[in-house]
């Protein structure tokens, strides 16, 4: 109840904001979009200079392959970034005081305003994804219970993580730059997440699923780019559900891993930040 | 516990532990590479406020009056002791308290300023757990309480800073909590917003009954509005009386003699129960200050001592007064950074300066 109470009123305070300051939210998406754009034409018509890895992208699907990565390390960059420098920012103005003081609870009342955050963040991702993939003569196959249950469950398992660094900077005030390191690694690991990663080092390969983003993006793409079709030992292409796909398992335990983890830390540094003097303070 | 406090902390202990890296240190001048120093914010603290009573919690910088008030609101642990709301412990029920509790904290910051007033009222009360109509119908009614109706569509960055001021008072009221903790809520206002603010804490613990805890700098504020005061300093309540008895507090030392001259030191030098005299020109009249001890019988012996020796030397009486206390001098001599009989000056080391 106080969660959805919480939510309402962030989603009035966002909304209201947005509509305030329209002319900042509107050439804030278009800004998003050119740069973007820009980025991935650039990418394409210098195929020479960049890696061999990524030549082939002068391939729509590959471009498209590319810039969904980019969006999802924005998502998880914007995610991480609500709970570290998100966090200090509301230290600064004085509000975060006033989040601790209610009595729905310091985590519920983060849970409800990265939802609503991350609302607003899909929407205008999806937004951006779909009209690059135009521009581009991309193609993208929005299958919707698996691309929503996929941005739910990255979701969650981003907060999770988040929470986690949240709690870090409620106690230290000074963890804003390796916060920031962290999140430029959360915002590349999207990009460069493929199916290869089977092919890495056993140790490699462990860490790579631990980072809460490696597999939710190599599902993602699987569903919004191949189209959940995948290569059979015949070499034929056929349909095989996100579902059924190991990545999302190691999607689900990652998600369950985080999410516990990163709650459990959170309580703990705010009960830590209470001892030492540091709760909502700056 | 007492049952008839709404808040109570009970010796309540509060330490704070600051590590210094490459720091010159204090004592020696030389620099150290680590040091860790401990702050005192709250020694044994143990007051209570009772329903409709506003309680001043005064003393210099760092004394521990902020780390008090968020220790009732939870957003500091104690180290010893327990902080009761209501007759809940705050450590056990921190939720459950902060139904009851509306807090202020520098309050120009806690507003959202892109956002209009009722805005911010409707954010925070859903955020304090108040909905509906009952929410708009409060809002509104806080609004018009504290003055702000006219402006309640108007962004909040447009406000003045006692009118941000006014709503941060009015945020820590929107879910209508019995108590009310003001840090500093006069601080950087002129006086007439000061004054606003002070009608406004009087009017809602007297109609409405609230328990107000009031720190502040301002001893005019203090003395003014709160029914008691407790002096704190460095992390001790060194005082914690009902505002009049605190002004009694050193009234009876100092005593102020008009004469028709000055009598020469060595005249009034080794009365018995006389600490210290004074001699200064007051407005073009010779005034004898008199500090003496605080015991009423060596006070009458040091009085009729003083003034036998005036009148053997032919000096004319104008006027006798008790000098008296203000809340400034009661608090600056509570925390020693005023002249006391004591560290006055002793007779004859600056009479000259004094009488210029």
């Amino acid at each position: 109840m106080g969660f959805f109470l919480v939510m309402k009123a962030e989603m009035v305070r966002t909304f209201i904001i947005m509509r305030r300051y329209w002319f900042r939210t509107i050439t804030g998406m278009i800004i998003g979009y050119a740069i973007l754009l820009m980025f991935v034409l650039g990418v394409m018509a210098n195929r020479q200079v960049v890696e061999q890895s990524i030549q082939d992208m002068t391939r729509g699907q590959d471009a498209t392959n590319w810039a969904l990565g980019f969006i999802i390390g924005m998502f998880a960059f914007g995610i991480i970034g609500m709970f570290t420098q998100g966090l200090q920012e509301l230290a600064q103005s004085g509000q975060l005081e006033q989040l601790c003081m209610s009595p729905h609870g310091l985590v519920t009342n983060f849970m409800a305003r990265t939802v609503v955050t991350s609302i607003s963040n899909i929407l205008t991702s999806a937004l951006m994804i779909w009209l690059i993939s135009r521009s581009v003569k991309g193609t993208l196959h929005a299958d919707f219970v698996p691309t929503v249950t996929l941005l739910a469950l990255t979701y969650s398992n981003l907060i999770g993580f988040g929470f986690m660094f949240g709690g870090l900077v409620l106690v230290f005030k000074q963890t804003g730059q390796i916060a920031m390191v962290v999140r430029l690694g959360i915002f590349g690991v999207p990009v460069l997440a493929s199916e290869r990663v089977e092919q890495l080092p056993i140790l490699l390969r462990i860490g790579a699923h631990a980072v809460p983003v490696t597999d939710a993006a190599i599902c993602i793409k699987y569903v919004l780019i191949q189209g959940q079709m995948a290569v059979n030992d015949a070499g034929e292409e056929v349909f095989r559900s996100v579902f059924t796909h190991p990545s999302f398992y190691y999607l689900l335990v990652n998600c369950v891993f985080w999410t516990i983890v990163g709650v459990a830390c959170f309580r703990l540094m705010e009960d830590w930040s209470r001892s030492k003097g540091t709760l909502g303070a700056y | 516990m007492s049952s008839r406090y709404l808040v109570e902390l009970d010796h309540v202990h509060k330490a704070f532990c600051t590590r210094h890296f490459l720091q010159r240190d204090e004592d020696t001048g030389k620099r150290v590479f680590y040091k860790k120093r401990t702050v005192h914010a709250a020694r044994d603290v143990a007051f209570g406020i009772q329903p409709g009573e506003i309680f001043g919690l005064l003393g210099p910088n760092g004394a521990g009056k902020t780390t008090t008030v968020k220790m009732i609101s939870g957003l500091v642990r104690p180290d010893r002791g327990v902080v009761y709301v209501d007759e809940l412990s705050v450590e056990k029920k921190r939720l459950e308290i902060l139904k009851r509790v509306g807090v202020v904290l520098e309050g120009t910051r806690t507003s959202i300023w892109p956002l209009t007033p009722l805005e911010n009222l409707v954010y925070y009360g859903n955020l304090k757990n108040v909905t509906g109509r009952t929410l708009k119908e409060r809002a509104k009614q806080l609004l018009e309480f504290i003055g702000l109706k006219d402006k309640m569509n108007i962004q909040v960055r447009r406000l003045s800073r006692g009118e941000k001021q006014k709503l941060a008072i009015c945020i820590a009221l929107i879910a209508d909590p019995p108590v009310i903790l003001l840090d500093e809520p006069t601080t950087g206002l002129d006086v007439q917003s000061s004054r606003n603010i002070k009608d406004k804490i009087i009017e809602m613990t007297r109609e409405q009954g609230k328990c107000v805890l009031v720190t502040t700098h301002d001893m005019h504020v203090a003395q003014e509005i709160c029914d008691r005061i407790g002096i704190i300093d460095k992390g001790r309540l060194i005082a914690c009386k009902p505002t009049e008895h605190l002004l009694e507090l050193f009234s009876d030392l100092v005593f102020e003699i008009r004469l028709d001259r000055l009598p020469p030191h060595a005249e009034l030098s080794g009365i018995p129960g006389v600490r210290n005299v004074e001699f200064l020109t007051e407005e073009g009249v010779p005034t004898l200050v008199v500090w003496v001890e605080d015991d009423a019988a060596k006070l009458s012996e040091a009085l009729y001592a003083t003034i036998e020796r005036l009148r053997q030397g032919r000096y004319l009486l104008r006027g006798v007064t008790q000098r008296q206390q203000t809340l400034e001098n009661v608090f600056l001599r509570l925390t020693n950074t005023a002249p006391t009989a004591d560290s006055a000056p002793r007779e004859g080391e600056s009479a000259e300066t004094k009488q210029e």
